[in-house]
């Protein structure tokens, strides 16, 4: 026989096909009114918990794709701080990230700018630190992976954009190039073509909302 | 394919859900563990609904989709920074004439024998031996995985078969 057959010829194991999950959310700028209201079914289907299991499983919003799982990855738990990238000025962010969203607070947060287009704001909110990552336009993805059951995420509005709020125990949180890291409450949502997620460990949803809300364009 | 090109996502579901297994073993291939391999075809189906727009419908939906994945794969290969062994293992044989232990033990460690040297090929030779051979893609759909022209698919196939040779011994 010769090689080419007998490459052919070999019955190989493969690894078992995992099940993909094809629950899309959205395809960018053709159909955002349909968008709008496939997001709101599915925020709703979300809210409902024996219907977590059937529906949940993968969510897209922007650049965080958000995924179920049986059994959560190992993960370290770091500072919210560790990891962003390199400590930028105010006006160096502004030079890199055109329409940065900053937060209502007195002092200016500590800003830290990776791989060119992904902005991180570390900033104190009644005492606890927050962590608000501006992702923008295309780029890798963020990928979250929640443990099925613990994690509870709810789909909300912040203003007129769609958005997800993730809490309960901690999810891990996958970065380009980084180790994964144990995650707190995050509420992520998209606008104007850039993914936001704001994180705080003590962080809930209103409140989560009403920050969000209350950015102002730095 | 125009019903899921106008955004219904179910259309899509039944598009994709035929090439699901082969999108998951193309990633396979590049990606060396079933974890990333997941997560690149994942992530591909997504990134693949939402340049559906741009798809011209009179084409094969396979290559399209297999080009996608694999570059999704290869994107997450190059930003891991990891090198690991492809490990695949050879299935039991499914011939109809019972053969002798003698016989299945020798074959069993000749398969196992090709496998290795197979994965210990550079990249490009690997992954075309794996596209043509292993999953019996197309000289289309593997030009389309590896990004490639269908001639350097050729070439790249006789290439790699001779290197396949010279780690296989001398019964190739």
């Amino acid at each position: 026989m010769d090689l080419e057959r007998e490459l052919s010829a070999l019955q190989v194991e493969w690894p078992a096909t995992p099940g993909f999950a094809l629950q899309l959310g959205r395809r960018r700028r053709r159909w955002p009114l349909a968008v709008a209201i496939a997001l709101a079914a599915i925020a709703i289907a979300f809210a409902v918990p024996q219907s977590r299991a059937s529906i949940l499983h993968f969510f897209a919003i922007g650049r965080v794709h958000v995924r179920v799982v049986d059994t959560l990855p190992p993960a370290q738990q770091r500072p919210l701080s560790a990891g962003l990238g390199k400590r930028v000025s105010l006006e160096e962010a502004r030079a890199d990230v055109p329409g940065i969203l900053l937060p209502a607070t007195a002092a200016v947060p500590a800003l830290y700018l990776a791989h060119g287009n992904v902005l991180s704001l570390v900033f104190v909110h009644e005492g606890e630190p927050l962590l608000l990552s501006e992702l923008v336009g295309g780029g890798g993805v963020y990928l979250k992976k929640l443990a099925a059951g613990s994690t509870g995420i709810v789909g909300v509005r912040v203003g007129d954009a769609p958005g997800l709020w993730l809490s309960g125990s901690p999810h891990v949180f996958f970065t380009p190039q980084r180790s994964p890291r144990l995650a707190g409450n995050v509420l992520l949502w998209e606008s104007d073509s850039t993914t936001y997620r704001l994180e705080g460990r003590k962080l809930g949803k209103s409140e989560a909302i009403a920050i969000a809300e209350s950015l102002r364009r730095g | 394919m125009l019903r899921a090109q106008r955004g219904d996502a179910h259309a899509y579901e039944d598009l994709v859900r035929p090439h699901q297994e082969i999108a998951f073993r193309v990633a396979y291939v590049i990606a060396r563990n079933p974890a990333d391999a997941e997560d690149a075809t994942q992530d591909a189906l997504v990134k693949a609904w939402r340049a559906l727009g741009r798809f011209r419908p009179d084409e094969p939906l396979r290559p399209w989709l297999l080009r996608i994945v694999a570059n999704e794969a290869r994107n997450r290969r190059r930003s891991a920074g990891r090198r690991e062994r492809l490990v695949l293992r050879a299935a039991a044989s499914s011939g109809e004439a019972a053969p002798s232990p003698e016989d299945t033990a020798l074959d069993r460690a000749e398969r196992a024998e090709l496998l290795r040297a197979l994965d210990e090929l550079p990249d490009a030779a690997r992954e075309v031996l794996a596209y043509r051979y292993l999953l019996d893609l197309s000289e289309e759909e593997t030009a389309a995985a590896l990004d490639v022209a269908v001639g350097t698919v050729k070439s790249r196939t006789s290439r790699a078969l001779d290197r396949l040779k010279e780690g296989y011994g001398p019964r190739a």
